[in-house]
């Protein structure tokens, strides 16, 4: 039993504790240890839920997901020297993919900095080039401004982790000074130039081929609806990068698919052959353009986006909207674009490219299968996955209602992202079905978080592939290294399927594709975790793929066999 | 190209390792340094930061703006790299 502190004076960890739940925190992830304890103790008579999790890098990635499906700011815990190294993937995670985090280290006291003392470590300097903004709270009374900085830090703008590095004396320091914590204001981006929107609007209604190419600042400007009637009101064909994904819901009659290196045939001919690209929330990245001296070479360009930093970072926008991304979407709603040729030419491509799914043989073809856990999963479903083959299959073949729906370690490529982030997102989210797809690869990479699914009951439903190899990098040596295979065989993993009941979590195995529908109905009923453990095909690949540094319009496809071939690189009419 | 970066940062732990830091990940090599806190402006770095690049330094300015330690950062065009 614990005893009773509560009337102990407020030091420096209790005030940090409140002021976190002043700031709306509910949950934080974490992991205790030498210099944190303090901050542990004032746990024991705060409200903050903390989930102990069994692994920090879980910490930090269960709080990236609880931030990337709420929408809210996620908030880790961990001790010095180990524990907030640990951190650092979960923390550089969080800031490519812009997901607002709060990073809370313990610290050698003040006295020892510098000292090389037991678990001292410089996280501050380690982690600058990886957060948003970070602070090393020297004096118990710089926390109060250092919280509120923190907070609006990691909210504002584009969001982005902020690390608070705490050391020990700070913690215990009398704070029965400081005020009450207050949180500071977020200020919304401007909205963009009217001068800039008028020159948009014209070049719409001259468009002839306009494409609006949406990425992951849709969300995270909260402006999905915004972008759905600017869609709508425009009616402009639509592609999406992995990270806007279901910024338009899967199916909708003007989109297009994923562009980029496994986007879809339609999405990618119509950004080639365009002459105005609307951007809207997005960057440019390397895996959605291809070969960027070759990206969309028709077109003009108009580039919305809060982060001013990215509008002519990697191609110059002929019309630059730097600004609120929801305010420029509305005043671009205005516009008419009458390109039904164009509309239906790439609605035509659309139909013609589509995927398919009749591979020949009984095995458990992925791609197929995915398909059909997105059906028969509810619409609401909040899908994880973790990184390579997998994440490019749930990409192309799930539907998405909303870009929250969708966790996906998008600029860091994080394998072992998925099953403590579908964690953080059924905590943030225990009304909501979560699904985690991953592999066998980077399942084991945080398989630990196992044991805190199972502790907390935690209802998270895992889908795992398995093809005894690291099914990515063994495509890649198929198709760019001569098939030179190096180091991707795990055909010496474990039981899945037991290693989940070991952690009380119930299981099954399936391996022909008559048992998919019976397993995946029994999984997604069960009320608890559980675990279907699938075994492919190891020589099953991604398609279609823009090889590496080529344009998006060569573009790799094969039928679901094993065999393929290079598509035309022309346009078809 | 080499540039000039006349830079004003706040008078806080780690605003020179962030902004330094900052200009060699995007690209840029620094050339010298020199600067110092002003008594006069709050305790304010002024830091004079040359360096040499390809890339476009308005990108680099845009970024350095991203900085929340730096309060403001001209960039002048001095003259061609040294090959």
């Amino acid at each position: 039993m614990n005893a009773p502190t509560a009337t102990a004076p407020r030091n420096g960890a209790r005030w940090l504790a409140h002021a976190l739940e002043t700031e709306g925190v509910d949950t934080l992830f974490g992991y205790p240890g030498g210099t944190i304890m303090p901050f542990y103790d004032a746990l024991v008579d705060s409200t903050l839920k903390h989930i102990l999790v069994r692994h920090e890098q879980g910490a930090a990635l269960a709080a990236n997901g609880y931030a990337r499906a709420s929408g809210k700011v996620g908030v880790c815990v961990a001790t010095s020297g180990p524990g907030a190294s640990n951190l650092v993937t979960g923390i550089a995670d969080a800031m490519l993919d812009s997901v607002p985090m709060i990073c809370i280290t313990g610290q050698v006291g003040t006295p020892l900095l510098g000292t090389d003392a037991f678990q001292e470590l410089d996280v501050f300097g380690m982690t600058l080039p990886i957060v948003k903004h970070s602070f090393l709270v020297r004096k118990v009374d710089d926390l109060p401004n250092v919280v509120a900085e923190a907070f609006r830090i990691a909210r504002e703008g584009r969001p982005g982790p902020v690390l608070i590095d705490m050391p020990k004396d700070v913690q215990l320091a009398d704070a029965s000074h400081l005020p009450d914590h207050v949180p500071a204001a977020v200020e919304p981006p401007p909205a963009p130039d009217q001068a800039r929107l008028d020159e948009a609007l014209a070049a719409i209604a001259s468009a002839e081929k306009p494409v609006i190419y949406g990425g992951g600042g849709i969300a995270l400007a909260d402006a999905v609806g915004e972008f759905r009637q600017f869609v709508e009101a425009t009616r402009i064909p639509t592609v999406l990068t992995l990270r806007g994904l279901g910024a338009l819901p899967t199916g909708h009659p003007l989109l297009l698919g994923m562009l980029g290196m496994h986007g879809t045939r339609a999405a990618n001919m119509a950004v080639q052959e365009c002459d105005l690209l609307i951007v809207v929330g997005a960057r440019f990245d390397d895996r959605a353009t291809g070969k960027l001296s070759e990206f969309a070479p028709f077109a003009r360009v108009i580039h919305l986006d809060a982060d001013a930093y990215e509008i002519n970072k990697l191609r110059d926008a002929d019309i630059a909207l730097p600004g609120n991304v929801a305010t420029g979407l509305k005043a671009l709603s205005a516009a008419a674009s009458p390109c039904e040729d164009w509309r239906r030419r790439c609605s035509d491509n659309r139909a013609r490219f589509g995927a398919r799914y009749d591979a020949p043989g009984s095995d458990i073809y992925a791609p197929a299968m995915l398909k059909r856990l997105s059906e028969l999963a509810p619409a609401d479903t909040i899908l994880a996955c973790d990184v390579g083959q997998h994440q490019m299959w749930v990409a192309q073949h799930c539907r998405f209602e909303h870009p929250r729906n969708h966790l996906t370690s998008g600029a860091l490529g994080t394998m072992g992202f998925g099953l403590p982030a579908a964690m953080g997102a059924q905590f943030a989210c225990p009304e909501r079905p979560v699904v985690l797809v991953s592999g066998d690869g980077s399942f084991m990479m945080n398989v630990q978080e196992l044991a805190t699914i199972a502790r907390t009951r935690l209802p998270v439903k895992i889908v795992l592939l398995d093809n005894h190899a690291l099914g990515m990098v063994r495509q890649w040596q198929e198709l760019f290294f001569n098939q030179r295979f190096s180091e991707i065989d795990l055909s010496d993993n474990p039981d899945f399927a037991a290693l989940a009941q070991v952690f009380g979590i119930p299981s099954r195995r399936i391996v022909a594709r008559g048992e998919i529908d019976e397993a995946l109905t029994d999984l997604l009923s069960q009320p608890g975790p559980a675990l279907l453990h699938v075994a492919i095909d190891a020589r099953t690949n991604v398609w279609p793929l823009v090889p590496p540094n080529h344009a998006n319009s060569s573009m790799l496809e094969s039928p679901p066999a094993t065999t393929r071939q290079e598509a035309s690189h022309a346009i078809p009419a | 190209m080499q540039y000039r970066l006349d830079l004003v940062l706040k008078p806080a732990e780690g605003a020179l390792l962030r902004v330094i830091g900052m200009v060699e990940r995007r690209g840029f090599v620094p050339q010298a340094i020199e600067g110092k806190p002003d008594a006069a402006d709050g305790g304010r770095w002024h830091l004079q930061l040359v360096v040499d690049g390809q890339r476009p330094p308005e990108t680099l300015r845009q970024q350095m703006l991203k900085v929340y330690d730096c309060e403001s950062v001209q960039i002048t065009a001095l003259q061609e790299a040294a090959a």
